[in-house]
């Protein structure tokens, strides 16, 4: 079952001793020997409050996790073949700040964060996106061994309901046969790249440092990128039928580096797949809408 | 993580705790043992933050050799407790080289864990058992820095360690007070588990007692059942001394054994729990005179009882006494016994005797006309007295003139067998001090006392205690009080009651000083009861008292599950409730209304907080500014952008210094 949100409770956290209780639980052992033998009332005392020490313990441990708040937040598109970053933001609601926590995925800790009172903080799961279309957000385990190593707490498995879009991955170069309809014609338009103030759009991970609006972040506005480029000229088709030679995976893959070059070079560019066709445009969101069709193309909804 | 290298900041931790854990053991073990404790710590600090030399496999394992063979040195043994401490501590300070891991840490802090436990095997007095709540406090807190090497700086390990500890003792006094405890050992003890101590004599020479009684040490407690018998009664019963050799008294050792106790008792019994401390003598004191052998004790013919072996820690025991009581006959050797005489006894002592045997009628006029003497014949008794050459008790009667209890004993003993009277010495502890703090008594070796017992057909044994009429102080008042009086240089003997009273009543310093005394008296008897003693015996007699009478092991194990899991339930409850938390900037305004309420302006449900501020402004036009201020800076804190914990503060102050 995937929801967007999972909070931590009872019935999704386990307890069992680490290594080390097992091994705190022999030297309570050899203590408890020592003071029966000795008839020793303080090393009776002593053997009974470290007991009870980790007794009490397992309820830390267990609060440590207790009504933790997991979701995800929005993950980039990616190009198949590289790595695709989900953020998994934990939160907690509570006055107790929590230590040590940590995420793990397929047995290995991918992220151990500490979280204040009233607040939360990310960890970022690294996935190697192979295929394109939706990539799941995998299952994670959030664990804690605080405060004294002792207890090993764990969750259930979390299925956050978070997917990531995958593009195609972009062919090598290809030329590109032109179609009759195109097209020569000057157009006023932007292009990528230039010189000229052309807007700003949101951050995105991976934007150049040297295009972040500092000014505005050092306002305390949310973090922009000041976009530049210039006049353009040329309306292309990127068009399914012109591949017909390749696979439909390759095809898709030639597409996509072709939305890709005509988005750099400032063309107008629309894209003819089967069934479906996307009239010229130009600009991020075009570009997004061209990838997302060839991303998902052929796949079940 | 348990193969990852520990952040070396814990490290310091680690050393910390080691230092404390092994802290307790210096003022018992070899200093040289605690010493290769300590340079391991130093060395590995040097290795960790000074780049000093860090030893190889090899060199650690060559360090390992030489510290056994040196523990073996030193103990000629590798097994028991002080050489399994010894290679404990010493080994540990060796691992200080070579811890890298997690568990080489874990490891670490399980090994002082169990060195704290170590420390008790060496005594279990209140300071050590609050120490080792350091030690364990700064063990878990190094635990938890392990654990978790961010987030925590040191105070908020330790306040979490502390924390934790504190809940723990509920779950532990539960299990501590029902875990079955069995009597006796799993295996022996090793020999060296006890060591030596000093104890009552078992002669009396001249000067012994008043040796003795220089000493403030406690020698034993007691409670009584019922209220206590007065002062000028409590003659605690030690060892009875026949053999006189014209100096000083030694026992009878050839006494056999009796197991009936032969004599009749004349008013109501007492009985009471004697603590005795340890004194490595075997002697039990017991109210005069003792009608119960209490466990593991011998009961002599002449009344006293002897433990089976030195007393070598704190003994527990009951007794009941009656304090008066009339003896039986004496056999031949007895008897023989108790008119026995050196013949070097001077002659005047001798012809002193025989007068009052001429003019008397009967034993108990010469022992009234000896008492007499004492009184009559300018007596002192001191706590100072002169010294006594070769015939002490000729000296004292005819020359010096001056006295403490056993040379008033001594004499009055050899007087009566001069003139045929059987008798003998008893020394003891007589009167104590009632602690009002716990209801009990403490008797100290400067208790310690001597006085006679002469032989009458008709009565048996009875107790005449010269002393008394010299200084009845002694016996009415006590030794404190007449140590008082002597030191302000109060003539025994010769004050009315009042005047003593007088002298003796207490300033206030004196008055707290003894209350914090007897309080703190109390205390270490109370953690003597429940820690060292809490045995099978004392867990019976607690589960009685609970109205428990059915004592067995499942009993008391689900007892013990019932009681842990009802705290646990009331922790969890506490722990993790869900919290209703108010925004602090809030109650901090919450606070500021109530303050304006009171001045009658109340702010209504609907009113926000800006339009309240306008309104009082209005009716106090006087607090404006202040209230302005307040106000901008609840709505700063509250809605504008996040803020730090400074801006918070500097808010409570204002709302703080607010006034209407």
């Amino acid at each position: 079952m995937s929801v967007a949100e999972v909070v931590l409770g009872r019935r999704q956290l386990f307890m069992l001793p680490t290594r080390f209780g097992l091994l705190f639980a022999l030297l309570l052992m050899v203590q408890l020997l020592v003071a029966i033998n000795y008839g020793n009332g303080l090393a009776y005392a002593l053997t009974f409050l470290l007991g009870s020490l980790a007794v009490v313990s397992m309820l830390y441990t267990h609060r440590n996790l207790f009504r933790l708040r997991l979701s995800a937040s929005a993950c980039a598109p990616v190009f198949a073949g590289e790595v695709a970053i989900f953020k998994i933001h934990i939160t907690n609601d509570s006055d107790t700040p929590r230590f040590g926590v940590a995420v793990m995925h397929a047995k290995k800790e991918i992220g151990r964060v500490d979280i204040a009172a009233r607040s939360s903080a990310d960890v970022s799961l690294n996935v190697s996106a192979v295929k394109r279309g939706w990539l799941m957000l995998p299952e994670v385990t959030v664990t804690t061994r605080f405060p004294l190593g002792l207890l090993y707490s764990w969750s259930r498995r979390i299925a956050l309901d978070h997917f990531c879009l995958v593009y195609p991955r972009p062919a090598d170069p290809t030329p590109r046969q032109p179609r009759e309809e195109e097209s020569l014609e000057s157009t006023t338009g932007i292009k990528a790249g230039g010189d000229d103030y052309i807007g700003a759009r949101e951050f995105q991970p991976g934007d150049s440092p040297r295009h972040v609006d500092w000014k505005a972040v050092a306002r305390g506005e949310p973090w922009r990128v000041k976009q530049f480029g210039a006049g353009y000229q040329a309306t292309v088709w990127l068009d399914w039928d012109t591949l017909e030679v390749l696979d439909a995976e390759s095809r898709l893959s030639v597409l996509t580096r072709w939305v890709l070059d005509a988005e750099h070079d400032g063309m107008l560019y629309g894209l003819r797949l089967p069934e479906q066709t996307l009239n010229p445009s130009n600009g991020e969101p075009h570009q997004h809408e061209c990838l997302k069709r060839l991303a998902l193309f052929g796949l079940k909804p | 993580m348990n193969s990852a290298p520990v952040d070396r900041r814990v490290l310091l931790s680690l050393i910390a705790a080691g230092a404390m854990a092994v802290a307790p053991h210096s003022f018992e073990l070899p200093p040289w043992i605690i010493a290769v404790f300590a340079l391991g710590g130093v060395w590995r600090y040097g290795i960790e933050f000074l780049r000093w030399y860090r030893p190889g496999g090899l060199v650690r394992f060559g360090l390992m050799l030489l510290l056994l063979v040196a523990v073996f040195r030193q103990f000629h043994t590798l097994l028991g407790r002080d050489p399994g401490m010894a290679l404990l501590i010493t080994l540990m300070g060796l691992k200080f080289l070579e811890l890298k891991t997690a568990r080489d840490f874990f490891v670490g802090l399980f090994v002082f864990y169990l060195i704290i436990l170590g420390s008790f095997l060496y005594g279990q007095s209140l300071w050590l058992g609050g120490w080792a709540l350091f030690a364990t406090a700064a063990s878990t807190a190094a635990l938890v820095h392990l654990t978790q090497p961010t987030g925590l700086d040191m105070w908020r390990r330790l306040r979490l360690s502390g924390a934790m500890l504190a809940k723990a003792v509920p779950l532990m006094l539960i299990v501590y007070l029902l875990f079955p405890r069995i009597s006796g050992t799993l295996w022996g003890l090793p020999a060296d588990a006890h060591s030596g101590l000093t104890g009552m004599p078992d002669s009396m020479q001249p000067g012994s007692i008043r040796h003795l009684s220089e000493s403030s040490e406690i020698a034993f407690r007691v409670s009584f059942d019922g209220t206590p018998p007065p002062l000028r009664e409590l003659y605690w019963r030690g060892l009875v001394l026949t053999d006189f050799d014209g100096r000083g008294w030694q026992r009878n050792a050839t006494q056999a054994a009796k197991q009936e106790v032969s004599f009749f008792p004349l008013n109501e019994s007492v009985s009471y729990q004697v603590t005795l401390e340890a004194s490595n003598k075997p002697w039990m004191p017991a109210l005069d005179l003792p009608a119960t052998r209490p466990k593991g004790a011998r009961y002599h013919p002449d009344f006293t009882l002897e433990h089976r072996a030195p007393i070598s820690e704190r003994l527990n025991y009951s007794v009941t006494s009656y304090t008066r009581y009339r003896t039986g006959a004496l056999d031949a050797t007895e008897h023989a016994g108790a008119l026995s005489l050196p013949r070097n006894l001077g002659p005047r002592v001798r012809a002193l005797a025989a007068q009052w045997q001429q003019e008397s009628s009967g034993p108990l006029q010469v022992a009234q006309a000896a008492l007499d003497y004492f009184r009559r014949e300018n007596f002192v008794y001191t706590l100072s007295p002169p010294l006594l050459g070769d015939d002490p008790v000729d000296e004292f009667l005819f020359d010096t003139r001056r006295g403490f209890c056993e040379h008033y004993a001594s004499a009055f003993v050899a007087l009566m067998r001069a003139a045929g009277i059987p008798s003998r010495v008893v020394v003891g502890y007589l009167g104590g001090e009632l602690n009002t703090a716990g209801n009990y008594m403490i008797v100290r070796q400067s208790d310690a006392h001597a006085w006679a017992e002469i032989w009458l057909a008709e009565r048996g044994w009875v107790r005449v205690d010269p002393t008394g009429a010299i200084a009845p102080e002694r016996i009415e008042l006590g030794i404190d009080a007449v140590r008082r009086l002597e030191l302000q240089g109060v003539a025994l003997g010769s004050l009315s009651s009042e005047a003593v009273q007088r002298a003796l009543a207490l300033g206030w310093f004196e008055f707290i000083a003894r209350h914090t005394r007897w309080y703190w008296d109390y205390t270490n008897l109370a953690w003597y009861r429940w820690v060292v003693d809490y045995g099978k015996e004392r867990q019976e007699r607690f589960l009685t008292s609970l109205g428990l009478d059915d004592i067995s092991w499942s009993r008391l194990t689900g007892l013990l599950f019932v009681g842990a899991l009802l705290v646990m339930l009331v922790y969890a409850f506490l722990l993790l409730r869900p919290k209703k938390s108010v925004d602090p900037a809030l109650a901090l305004y919450l606070r500021f209304c109530r303050q304006l309420a009171r001045a009658g302006m109340v702010r209504a449900p609907h009113e926000g907080a800006i339009d309240f501020a306008h309104r009082c402004a209005h009716r106090r036009p006087d607090l404006k500014n202040r209230m302005d201020a307040i106000t901008e800076h609840y709505v700063r804190v509250r809605y504008g952008q996040p803020t730090g914990a400074d801006e918070l503060r500097a808010f409570k102050r204002e709302v703080a210094t607010f006034r209407v």
